[in-house]
């Protein structure tokens, strides 16, 4: 797609997801566009650093559960309305990333992986253990959120609109800082580390400096999806907040719809979400059973994924268009 | 001081169990560069053996080894021939992701299969432990040690004397001269990874009788393998034996002296301080 037709597209399919909570009263579709925005956030946010700067971790649930327990434990302790607070759980997570970064990132390769998935561990035995901050395994449930008038009209907490156009607001600030990374020096500096770390060291470029930025932009971006969460169940423990398979989900979506693209996620995000939804209802854990299956599958069929594998055939058959219409 | 030494014994004993699934990853990892973060699932699926082998036949979890072992070493061949072998060459990144998969593929399809109940073997001998030197020893983690040891004893032996045995450890040496030598890897990749998954699988039958067992327990021990062998230095066979016994060790006083809640995280500081400070491994014999 040239440029303009890209963003015509963007376009229209932004105009299409705002009027969606307005032409429609299927509080299930809304729920289900709902968690797609949302792992969407969650996925770029591991795609950022995973497939931009090639750098696996299986750490994000810590800074998904930063985010969600900053969000929580602000308007329960210091009444900061969750629509701020999640914004306050995103920093919290980029800070909290900052010295992880620093530290992990002395560590290449299948080793900084091991290391993140140890920092999670860590970071789940502090939430379950540390009851004066954290409640412990009991975790904290909001039970009624504070009112809030938007252009003279009072919000219904109880609808599914408020949450989805929150949602969508998010995926926006996710999918458009990707596609600036994309574009920007720091990008081009993290797809020449992942391709050859020391050559990109050898050229002048600031590795460590590159990598530590990247990490605080995914942490705040899952900080952010992990307070949406917060604010949408209202509900916070260590179990559904920093459990090790919510960093294998934000992996299964970064890869399935393609590492290092800017829509993979979103497409990613469907596929994860129809999965789940279509066997939640028989069995509890099927969908796991189907993440796993399908990342085996991608990475053995499929290595560049959906979104990835669209643009290759998009390229090509415009290239033979171009041809044809030169002979 | 008795309390230091009962937790010093328990502590080796089960350290000698979590060496023989560090050495299998570590084996793994030396000849073919590959963290299999599944592990974890070959252990969970080597307990549910010697369980379902109780259950229904009524075999002894230390006689069914016997089957079990040989049923993982094959398990672990046709894994690497029919599903790793073809990922090898798309790079580490992607092995490590696939295994992954394949980690979350096998815990809930048990889970689906054996729902997520905690269950436990009980044997008619290991109800009163044995007290020698006043140290109690449960029965059965006493004889899992032994055969651990006895089955440590038999792959040094295999590795150190045997040719397939040295072609792994040449392998893992340097792959290339192992090629110029002579020696077919391919067939060296998929003989190691069979040890290393009838060693875990072994592991996770002796381990069976001492520990709960349900189908999400591979995500656990993953962490405390690659504890075991980031100490021990990846690809270090006595390393990840040394490994093992100490991170049994650390576990078992940390419980008595530090916390009970933050045992796990002991091991998992240790690990972070061992990879920042001796990526190598303590002592240094690994491959960073």
């Amino acid at each position: 797609m040239s440029p303009r037709s890209a963003v015509a597209a963007w376009a229209a399919f932004a105009a299409a997801a705002v009027a969606l909570p307005f032409a429609t009263t299927n509080t299930f579709l809304l729920h289900v566009c709902i968690l797609v925005f949302m792992w969407t956030v969650l996925g770029a946010a591991w795609n950022v650093l995973g497939g931009f700067a090639g750098q696996v971790s299986f750490g994000h649930a810590a800074l998904f559960g930063i985010g969600a327990y900053t969000t929580i434990i602000l308007f329960l302790k210091a009444g900061v309305a969750p629509w701020w607070g999640l914004w306050i759980g995103g920093v919290a997570a980029a800070l909290f990333s900052v010295p992880v970064g620093l530290i992990c990132f002395r560590l290449r390769g299948p080793y900084f992986s091991l290391a993140t998935l140890a920092v999670a561990e860590l970071a789940k035995l502090v939430a379950l253990n540390w009851e004066w901050a954290t409640n412990g395994p009991v975790g904290f449930l909001i039970t009624t959120l504070p009112a809030l008038r938007v252009l003279g009209h009072a919000v219904d907490w109880e609808r599914k609109t408020p949450f989805y156009l929150l949602a969508a607001l998010l995926m926006a600030v996710a999918l458009a800082s990707t596609a600036w990374l994309r574009r920007s020096r720091l990008g081009a500096y993290l797809v020449a580390i992942r391709e050859d770390e020391d050559a990109a060291e050898a050229v002048g470029i600031d590795t460590a400096r590159s990598k530590v930025l990247t990490l605080a932009l995914s942490g705040f971006l899952a900080g952010v999806g992990g307070g949406f969460y917060a604010f949408y169940f209202r509900y916070v423990d260590p179990d559904a907040v920093l459990n090790i398979g919510l960093s294998m989900e934000m992996v299964f979506i970064a890869m399935v719809g393609g590492l290092g693209t800017v829509g993979g996620p979103l497409i990613g995000a469907v596929f994860l979400t129809t999965i789940a939804e279509l066997v939640r209802e028989r069995f509890q854990v099927g969908h796991l059973i189907f993440y796993g299956l399908f990342m085996m599958l991608v990475i053995r069929f499929l290595p560049e994924g959906i979104w990835g594998r669209a643009r290759l055939l998009l390229a090509a058959l415009r290239a033979r268009m171009e041809r044809h219409g030169a002979a | 001081m008795e309390t230091f030494v009962q937790s010093l014994v328990s502590g080796v004993l089960t350290g000698a169990l979590y060496a023989m699934i560090g050495i299998g990853l570590t084996i793994v990892f030396g000849v073919m560069r590959i963290i299999n973060l599944a592990h974890g699932e070959m252990v969970m699926l080597g307990m549910f053996a010697a369980f379902w082998s109780q259950r229904l036949w009524g075999v002894d979890p230390f006689v069914s080894i016997l089957a079990w072992a040989p049923a993982m070493f094959a398990l672990g061949m046709i894994l690497y021939r029919f599903l790793l072998r073809r990922i090898i060459p798309g790079g580490e990144l992607n092995t490590l992701l696939y295994t992954a998969g394949l980690s979350l593929l096998v815990a809930n399809l048990a889970l689906f299969a054996w729902t997520g109940d905690y269950r436990t073997i009980a044997l008619s001998y290991g109800l009163t432990p044995m007290r020698p030197f006043g140290i109690a020893v449960p029965p059965a983690l006493a004889i899992g040690f032994v055969l651990a040891a006895a089955i440590t004893g038999a792959l040094w032996l295999f590795l150190g004397r045997t040719d397939m045995g040295r072609a792994i450890r040449a392998t893992s040496q340097n792959r290339e001269a192992a090629v110029l030598m002579g020696i077919d890897v391919e067939r060296v990749a998929a003989v190691a990874f069979g040890l290393g998954t009838a060693l875990a699988g072994a592991a996770g039958v002796l381990l069976a009788p001492s520990l709960y067992l349900y189908p999400t327990v591979g995500e656990l021990l993953i962490v405390k393998c690659f504890v075991i062998v980031v100490l021990g230095g990846l690809g270090s066979v006595p390393g990840a034996i040394a490994g093992g016994i100490l991170l049994g060790v650390v576990e078992s006083l940390g419980a008595v002296y530090v916390s009970t809640t933050y045992k796990d995280g002991l091991g998992y500081v240790m690990f972070l301080l061992v990879l920042l400070y001796r990526p190598s491994g303590l002592f240094g014999v690994g491959k960073s």
